[in-house]
């Protein structure tokens, strides 16, 4: 298989092993044990399993609780589980914890009556004051409950602008479970140092009868304080245009007009909340290590037992020190390379998803096993960030799956970044967070509009769509009826037929096929993969006069994601000799270029009629540039099928005692992200106690 | 509270060339698309009770309140005080005959003699002409980072820093130029009023919306001036958004 790549692997700024073009995977994944996992045979797998029962005994460390993921469902698992009086032990792949949480915008949708509507509905501040807007939503906006959340969750008739139906095939127990809930888990959030700002809305499935989303907030102060509610314009990231921070990974938003004066608001101002609480309460945490293993009495039957869990050190790609998490109390150093975890009541899986894995990917949709397009936040996550662990260790005991095909109806699961320029193109780290080395640039996002400005091409040079179009991604479900069904905000109508009538359907029909067309065969996809390749947008320097671009570090540099030559010839020589997963020679470009100009001269573009769109602009001009166009992989909905307690179940429908699971490792629930990793790990951290301890 | 729910993607297609004229009310129809679709919608729909509709209104008729509403502004409507007779006179005859509407022709003549009536205009000037200050831009500039900045980026450029949310109309450049070209601030500045924030439209003090205004044409390199931009729609209707000169 001649695939490249090879000559890029001692660039000590990019993590490799989730890189994965094909020739590191078989080298990494047999060597690692992870992807080979998903590989071995039914023999082998009994084999491992045996040999784990006959070493039933050798236990490295013992507690009630073990969690894999340190992310949003497991941190509140771990606290809940805390709380109830069980000792918990947190396992994290990842030098310091939150997970993706820690890099969100921290927009929480939960609803059915939760707190925080209430508060909004009387038009009170917050407990501490803080909040000093009037409620943004009206009351009768915020007058939720838990039947109508359930209802809006579970609502058949309701299509997005694909013209799926996203909630039609949610697991009705699991719904239920939810939606009874959210609103002690937005209690329970409260508790634990998170303070919300107004309602507004909703995000990501949340139902379109009724706004249910407030995001987390902080008061910039002098000191970064949890318990007072406080944190430094250094520490949230906006003292400096161009600088993050050890503390928060992505510069905090400004949160005016929905909190009030010097409020800043993201996933920072959850997750360290959170965290902060977890430590204080005595949950123990083992950072720099990988979940590999669940340990049960028999290969597919009996109580889990424990996990097994690697050494995974993420080092600082300048320095080559062992990264340290912010806050140290409550680690656990331990540097074997794996160790066994008893866990005496359950084991929790919050581990994530499967979008950092391009082969377990192909089992939801083969276009996007192409290595060439990784999962959001992957610098921040490294190597083993949505690695699909939960999902094949869950596989090995005979968990059963579920919402396969769920992956398919939201817009963030998978499109075309406007970000360009960068590998990890949806987040917006900057330099000052120790894992800014691994993206190496922090991208240059030109938003649709700047689609209108340059030709985009496929691996061996060629368009292959209309470009404007391109980055089109349908909105998404959410009140005040986001293009969602007829009758908007309040006017919605839950499991009325006429949601989802012909006319409507076709007329939510407005999905581009941009994504499509970027990830089909062409010249230069070659059997077995038949690989599409890596995306470029193709420029002058009249362009990046016209807009203002910044082609300067930190938002482009010299990591292969980036190009700049002299001719288009050349262009493509460097973008060949450069990129990672560059295979074949851009054959094509200098010809494309070449009628393009064509093109714009005569004023019409044959091959995807651009002139209807936009003005069209010649390449004519020195320097020419090329960055890289990334396809993303953000959400994962498939994944292990559980009970409304979260606990797994397995391929005969029956509980697999002492496992349970949340969040993104979770499937058969289209609820995207936080709102749904939270309220999983509080179920899942109420009933794991109840288990009996062993 | 009022939804519109225009996303980004809805702005786009509402500016996006109009459709191929019907014989006849040519001119009609392409100063309705520049003029007015923006909130009465191509279809005549408007979305009421934000944007009336004119498919569907009884007072269409009466030739001098057209007139006066264009000319002069009607509540939120601002007014267009650089329509000519005959651009009136043409909008007036597409607006009364098109969709099912049916309330027969105007003569410009007729139209000329209301507008007499209204006085003389003020000459226009254009953003090019230095009508707003610098420190009115630094105050816009802080509203903006509380209100817009989120969705349509810090750079005004209509990319959200968020990645989870969608790209939004640019609020400056070459883009901004094209989409409002021959429209006036006033327009801007009654349909932002109405639409913007979109998750609250109309929590801003018209102050606030004004002086964000300033700070979109000094991000899009208009010179700043003497004198601020005033929240009046009579004054922001004689100010023309184009090309740099």
């Amino acid at each position: 298989m001649a695939t490249r790549g090879d000559r890029r692997d001692n660039d000590p700024g990019i993590e490799r092993e989730k890189g994965l073009n094909r020739r590191e995977f078989v080298k990494t994944g047999v060597a690692a044990g992870l992807g080979s996992g998903a590989l071995l045979g039914a023999d082998e797998v009994q084999a491992r399993v045996s040999e784990t029962g006959a070493e039933q005994s050798a236990w490295d460390y013992a507690v009630d609780i073990v969690i894999a993921g340190g992310g949003c469902a497991g941190l509140t698992a771990a606290i809940r589980a805390r709380d109830l009086g069980a000792s918990v032990l947190v396992v994290d792949q990842n030098f310091d914890l939150g997970g993706r949480m820690l890099h969100s915008a921290a927009r929480l949708s939960l609803g059915g009556g939760d707190p925080v509507q209430q508060r909004d509905m009387r038009g009170e501040s917050d407990r501490e004051g803080f909040v000093t807007v009037a409620p943004i939503e009206d009351p009768e906006e915020v007058d939720d409950d838990i039947e109508l959340l359930f209802t809006d969750i579970t609502d058949w008739s309701v299509v997005d602008p694909k013209a799926q139906s996203p909630y039609r095939y949610n697991e009705r127990e699991l719904a239920r479970a939810w939606a009874e809930n959210c609103p002690a888990t937005r209690q329970f959030l409260i508790d634990n140092y998170v303070r919300f700002s107004r309602i507004s809305g909703t995000h990501g499935g949340g139902g379109l009868s009724r706004a249910r989303l407030a995001t987390c907030f902080l008061m910039l102060g002098d000191t970064t304080d949890i318990k007072a509610g406080t944190i430094t314009a250094e520490d949230a990231g906006v003292a400096a245009l161009e600088r993050t921070s050890a503390f928060s990974p992505v510069q905090m938003n400004n949160a005016t007009r929905s909190v009030g004066p010097n409020a800043v608001a993201n996933g920072v101002a959850l997750s360290r909340p959170l965290e902060f609480s977890a430590r204080e309460k005595g949950v123990e945490f083992m950072l720099h290590r990988r979940f590999d293993e669940i340990v049960r009495e028999e290969a597919v039957s009996g109580r889990v037992l424990g996990i097994t869990a690697r050494y995974s050190p993420r080092h600082h790609p300048e320095t080559g020190e062992l990264l340290q998490s912010f806050w140290r109390n409550g680690n656990i150093d331990e540097q074997r390379d794996t160790v066994r975890i008893r866990a005496r009541q359950a084991v929790i899986l919050a581990s994530g998803g499967h979008a950092g894995n391009p082969e377990v990917r192909s089992m939801f949709y083969p276009a996007l096993r192409e290595p060439a397009f990784p999962t959001s936040g992957q610098a921040l996550l490294g190597p083993g960030g949505q690695d699909a662990s939960a999902l094949i260790a869950g596989l090995r005991v005979g968990a059963n799956l579920a919402g396969m095909q769920q992956n398919i109806s939201y817009s963030t699961t998978f499109h075309i970044s406007t970000r360009l320029g960068t590998r990890d193109a949806y987040t917006s780290m900057m330099p000052g967070h120790p894992t800014f080395g691994f993206r190496g640039s922090a991208g240059l996002n030109v938003g649709n509009a700047g689609f209108e400005e340059f030709i985009a091409v496929n691996q061996v040079g060629k368009r292959f769509f209309n470009e404007v179009r391109l980055p089109a991604r349908p909105g998404t479900n959410g009140y005040p009826g986001d293009r969602g069904a007829p009758g908007r905000g309040l006017a919605h109508t839950p499991l009325d037929w006429r949601n989802c009538r012909k006319e409507w359907v076709r007329e939510m029909y407005s999905y581009d096929h941009g994504l499509d067309a970027a990830l089909a065969m062409n010249e230069g996809s070659e059997p077995p993969d038949y690989y599409s390749g890596p995306l470029w947008a193709i420029f002058d320097q009249d362009a990046v006069e016209r807009n203002g671009w910044e082609l300067r570090f930190p938002y482009v540099s010299d990591n292969g994601y980036f190009f700049r030559a002299d001719t288009v010839e050349d262009l493509a020589e460097q973008i060949y000799a450069g990129h990672e997963f560059q295979r074949v020679p851009l054959s094509h470009l200098a010809e494309t270029v070449a009628s393009w100009n064509g093109y714009v001269e005569a004023g019409a573009d044959p091959d995807f009629e651009r002139e209807a769109e936009a003005p069209m602009n010649s390449i004519g001009t020195p320097p020419f540039y090329a960055l890289s166009i990334m396809v993303i992989w953000h959400d994962s909905y498939g994944g292990l099928r559980v009970n409304g307690r979260q606990q797994v179940v397995d391929m005969k429908g029956e509980v697999i005692p002492g496992l349970y699971a949340g969040g993104e490792a979770v499937g058969g629930f289209n609820k995207h992200g936080l709102g749904k990793g939270h309220v999983h790990g509080y179920i899942a951290g109420t009933h794991a106690v109840e288990e009996p301890s062993t | 509270m009022l939804k519109l729910g225009v996303g980004a993607f809805g702005l786009a297609f509402i500016i996006a060339p109009a459709a191929v004229a019907q014989e006849g009310s040519e001119q009609g129809q392409q100063l309705y698309q520049q003029h007015c679709a923006l909130c009465h919608k191509d279809s005549g729909a408007g979305d009421p009770p934000t944007f009336p509709a004119l498919n569907a209104d009884d007072q269409l008729g009466d030739l001098v309140r057209i007139v006066r509403s264009i000319k002069a502004g009607r509540r939120r409507m601002p007014p267009f005080p650089s329509l000519t007779a005959e651009e009136v006179s043409s909008l007036a005859n597409y607006i009364r005959d098109a969709w099912a509407n049916d309330f027969g022709g105007v003569a410009t003549e007729d139209v000329t003699a209301v507008l007499r009536g209204l006085g003389d205009a003020d000459p226009m000037a254009s953003v090019w002409d230095g009508v707003f200050t610098e420190a009115q831009a630094t105050r816009g500039q802080a509203v903006y980072d509380g209100a817009c900045a989120l969705c349509h980026g810090r750079r005004l450029n209509g990319a959200p820093d968020d990645p989870d949310l969608r790209s939004t109309p640019p609020l400056a450049r070459a883009r901004f130029l094209r989409v409002w070209e021959g429209r006036s601030l006033a327009t801007l500045f009654e349909y932002t009023r109405a639409t913007m924030p979109e998750d609250n439209p109309n929590s801003l003090t018209v102050q606030e919306n004004v002086d964000v205004i300033a700070y979109m044409l000094s991000v899009g390199g208009m010179p700043a001036g003497a004198d601020e931009l005033q929240p009046d729609p009579r004054s922001l209707s004689r100010v023309a958004v184009g090309p740099r000169p």
